[in-house]
């Protein structure tokens, strides 16, 4: 304990050492993280994509919206994509679906899964949702036909109007109810 | 009936009592003697009178010694000391008595020389009573017991005070050598074996010896506590230019711990056991001191922080102090307290309250430099701040080094640095460290940031200031008039290492327009030589500038498209448009009598310009025929000619050109009017205020189109939790219901059964 010398002066140096940081805290800079780039995803007007939480409980699952770009094959369609970030976002990419059916060389067409390097591994925490949103919106109209996961749409990628045929055969609208 | 038994049994009883007492001596000579010996001792035992002299005599010790031990080999004893506490309780009055006679005294006159005497006084009784050592310690101790006992229950209640003010006296007594008159010479026999006995000596053995030191330490010790506090408040009392810890320390060496052998260490031999014996009580004094000095600095901690940097010495105080005690979460709510009553209200100036958040800033990192306290002290500050709407208008203009500021909130030896965003924990550092211990949930780890990063991040981007910064730099630019912005860039390039080259792209559009129109300008000049000078701007670049629609009559309007279609000319892929409601002209008005200079802005030269047409014209008229201006501005305009003595408001709206000067006015030259009130309108829009309500709006809407987007329909009060997630969105459900009502009546969403989606595009 305190040592006294007749000075009464103390002799503390320790400082007081803190025990540990909350577990809290890891979740908490996510979701800090989160609400900024949803912030900066709200602020900025990218045309024909969107996305927000799923619910205000949850930040970790959000709807996404992405229109296809003009002059492309997918212009005019709209698709809806769920995205699911990992807990240690954003140093793991967020998972991406499409629950709109997407017929599309790097798109599973029954699962909804995505081909895009920068969703596996070239992912970076640079990245933010809007990026991943831009990068899905330019796969549309620009597949990777050398690894394609619908082998189907890849091979029919040069003759657009099957691929039309296609598209629109799997493609349903987006309807408000369903996903409400 | 005595039956056999039992008879025996008596008879072996008394037997036994019989040899006890008899001690194996013939006949009952043993019994004389004890009976012999036991009213000696009884005698001597009584405890007398001392005001009675016949009392006290002279006793042959040898016999009493005697007695004492035939009575002990009897193992009468007990017996005898049971005899004298009954014979104490008797003679007990004697000693209520002097009390009594005493604290009256003390009372009438308040002289703690009474209770002194009164002490001294309870000393003799119960050195006239103690019984002699051979009586055993058994005996002595339940002697000491009983006689303090009673000596307790008789002093009165106002002893305590009387008592606590002798001992207040004594520590005047701890630095002289000579003893004031109430106080006796030490007794030989007392003589202590410290090289100096002291004046107080006497007292502090009588206290120990009438069981007095146990009994009131607390309040010995709260005397030397409030002698402490007095001497801190005395001394330290806004005194923050010097260190004061340390002086204190010393006070204590000199004046407290010599005051505190007396008490605490009297029976010390030597130095060192007298600095063990003090060790824990001096411990607790050491931390009074600290509790003390800590609780007057967290008293006064807002006026040391307007005070800073000259009150460094007394935060450094201030944080040796808090180290020892803890008394943080004190200074915190102190310090909040202070600040809502002081800094927080409608009274305050902006800049007042940045400039003490940042001294605020300063002074707790000097206190903590992990930031815990400050973050918690600044969180309502920052708060507070976000709801003024010129709260980033007073940090950018300190940015840029506005004059008015004075001494800027920068401190001119830091070095700029960039902005530094909030980062993620970065866990393989080295030398990273947990958050402390005393960290709320929402502590943010800071680093130790520069100022200016933490009052821009008051705000949740740093787009907003970029955007004021652009509407400063607009009016400042346009208040230029020599053509040297070396000032502005060079606070351009220093923003720029603040927010990054991108944020800043526009501003150094801004600067190079104003360049570039000096460039036109001179190949302008150099086609066809112009009076007019104009600065042309990159319209999107700019922040809304004041855009009135009015069109330039006459001449004005003239050398407007003359320099229009030079321009077209030169730049043939550019077009002009005017600001007419900016600038200014430089007038010479002929009249019949006199000539009139004047400097004034665009409308007051429109106005004249119609007047040479027809002499007299109403507001209306005047307004119809330049297009839309608002009337105010109208008649100001025309209040600007009437003061300078060109035109003359006849009522109902009707103004009339002087041709000759009218009395009074005379020449314009010679009576200005003093009160003349010059108006400074200025040229960049005040976007902060509308802007913050449209940003708000702005916010809503995206973050509502954003969800409907993406979540389909949803009901108002699901849209209203999820609001949430736009920051700064305080708005009741009422409103939001009004928001998306007319949201509706614009055609943006619809709704059915409670349900909002958006329009289909």
């Amino acid at each position: 304990m305190e040592q006294l010398t007749m000075s009464l002066a103390p002799a503390r140096t320790s400082q007081k050492s803190a025990v540990s940081g909350s577990s809290g805290e890891g979740a908490g800079s996510v979701t800090k993280r989160l609400s900024s780039e949803l912030m900066t995803l709200m602020m900025s007007s990218s045309p024909g994509i969107s996305a927000f939480p799923k619910s205000d409980a949850n930040l970790f699952e959000w709807a996404g919206t992405i229109e296809g770009a003009a002059s492309t094959i997918y212009a005019g369609l709209t698709f809806k994509i769920s995205i699911s970030f990992p807990s240690n976002y954003p140093y793991a990419a967020p998972i991406i679906r499409f629950d709109t059916p997407c017929y599309h060389p790097n798109v599973d067409i029954v699962g909804g899964a995505i081909c895009l390097d920068i969703l596996q591994d070239k992912w970076s925490a640079v990245y933010s949702v809007q990026t991943i949103l831009l990068s899905l919106q330019s796969l549309l109209g620009e597949p990777n036909n050398a690894s394609p996961l619908n082998p189907d749409a890849a091979s029919l990628w040069d003759t657009p109007e099957e691929y039309k045929a296609q598209l629109m055969k799997h493609y349903r609208p987006v309807n408000d109810e369903g996903s409400a | 009936m005595a039956t056999e038994a039992l008879q025996r049994q008596i008879q072996g009883k008394w037997q036994n009592s019989f040899a006890r007492l008899n001690r194996d001596q013939q006949g009952i000579t043993g019994l004389l003697g004890f009976s012999e010996s036991w009213t000696l001792a009884t005698d001597f035992l009584h405890p007398r009178d001392l005001n009675d002299p016949k009392a006290n005599r002279e006793w042959d010790m040898t016999q009493v010694r005697n007695a004492v031990e035939t009575l002990s080999r009897s193992k009468m004893l007990p017996l005898l000391l049971e005899n004298f506490l009954e014979e104490m309780r008797k003679q007990q009055y004697l000693i209520t008595n002097d009390v009594n006679e005493l604290m009256r005294q003390y009372e009438n006159t308040e002289d703690i020389h009474h209770i002194a005497r009164l002490i001294y006084r309870l000393l003799e009784w119960y050195r006239a009573w103690v019984p002699i050592s051979e009586l055993g310690h058994t005996i002595l101790s339940a002697y000491t017991l009983t006689f303090q006992t009673h000596i307790y229950s008789t002093l009165p209640p106002s002893f305590s005070r009387g008592f606590k003010q002798l001992i207040n006296a004594t520590f005047d007594l701890a630095g002289t050598r000579t003893a004031p008159p109430w106080i006796p010479p030490t007794p030989a026999p007392l003589q202590s074996s410290l090289p100096i006995p002291r004046p107080d000596l006497p007292l502090w053995s009588s206290f120990e010896q009438l069981g007095m030191l146990d009994r009131y330490e607390s309040l010995i010790s709260s005397v030397c506590y409030e002698h402490i506090e007095a001497h801190i408040l005395e001394t330290c009392t806004r005194k923050w230019g010097e260190r004061m810890l340390q002086p204190l320390r010393e006070w204590m060496t000199n004046k407290i711990v010599p005051w505190m052998v007396m008490p605490y260490a009297r029976g010390a031999r030597t130095a060192e056991e007298a600095r063990s014996m003090l060790q824990g009580v001096g411990s607790r004094f050491d931390f009074h001191v600290c509790k003390t000095l800590s609780d007057l600095r967290t008293r006064e901690i807002f006026d040391i922080i307007i005070d800073f940097p000259d009150s460094q010495p007394a935060l450094e105080d201030l944080k040796e102090c808090l180290q020892r005690v803890d008394q943080r979460s004190q200074l915190v709510q102190t310090l909040r307290k202070a600040n809502r009553k002081r800094l927080l209200h409608p009274g305050a100036d902006t800049k007042d309250i940045i400039a003490q958040y940042v001294s605020i800033i300063r002074c707790l990192r000097l206190v903590d430099p992990p930031g815990v306290l400050l973050f918690k002290v600044a969180d309502p500050i920052r708060r507070y701040l976000r709801e003024r709407p010129d709260t980033i208008r007073c940090i950018v203009a300190s940015l840029v080094g506005d004059g008015e500021s004075g001494d800027s909130l920068v401190d001119e030896n830091e070095p700029i640095q960039p902005l530094q965003q909030m980062q993620v924990e970065d866990y393989t550092d080295p030398s990273w460290e947990p958050e402390p211990i005393d960290a709320g949930p929402d502590f943010r780890t800071n680093k130790p940031s520069d100022v200016i990063s933490t009052l821009v991040s008051i705000y949740d981007s740093k787009d907003l200031f970029v955007r004021e910064l652009q509407v400063l730099l607009a009016q400042r630019l346009l208040a230029i008039t020599d053509g040297n912005f070396d000032r502005e860039r060079r606070n351009i390039e220093i923003l720029k290492i603040r927010f990054g080259e991108a944020a800043l792209q526009v501003c150094e559009v801004m600067l190079r327009d104003m360049t570039d129109s000096k460039r036109i300008d001179q190949h302008v000049q150099s086609q066809k030589n112009m009076i007019l000078r104009p600065t042309i701007i990159s319209r999107h670049f700019w922040p809304p500038l004041q855009a009135g629609k009015f069109t330039m009559p006459g001449q004005f309007k003239q050398i407007q498209d003359d320099y229009a279609s030079e321009f077209h000319l030169f730049k043939p892929d550019k077009m002009l448009r005017w600001l007419p409601l900016l600038g200014t002209i430089h007038l010479e008005i002929e009249l019949e009598d006199r000539t009139v200079p004047a400097d004034v802005p665009p409308l007051e030269a429109a106005f004249i310009e119609l007047f040479s047409q027809r002499d007299t014209w109403t507001v209306d008229e005047l307004v119809a025929s330049v297009g839309s201006v608002d009337r105010p501005a109208a008649i100001k305009a025309l209040t600007t000619w009437v003061d300078l003595g060109v035109l003359k408001d006849e009522g109902g709206n009707r103004y009339r050109l002087l041709e000759v000067a009218e009395d009074g006015f005379s020449s314009s030259s010679g009576a200005p009017r003093p009160a003349r009130i010059v108006e400074e309108v200025p040229a960049v829009l005040t976007v902060e205020q509308q802007q913050a309500d449209q940003m708000k709006v702005y916010w809503k809407a995206c973050f509502i189109e954003g969800m409907l987007t993406n979540l389909g329909m949803l009901p108002l009060d699901r849209i209203q939790t999820m609001l949430k997630f736009a920051p700064g969105y305080d708005r009741t459900v009422e409103q939001l219901g009004a928001f998306m009502e007319a949201a509706r009546r614009e055609g943006l969403v619809t709704a059915s059964n409670g349900l909002w989606k958006l329009s289909k595009r």
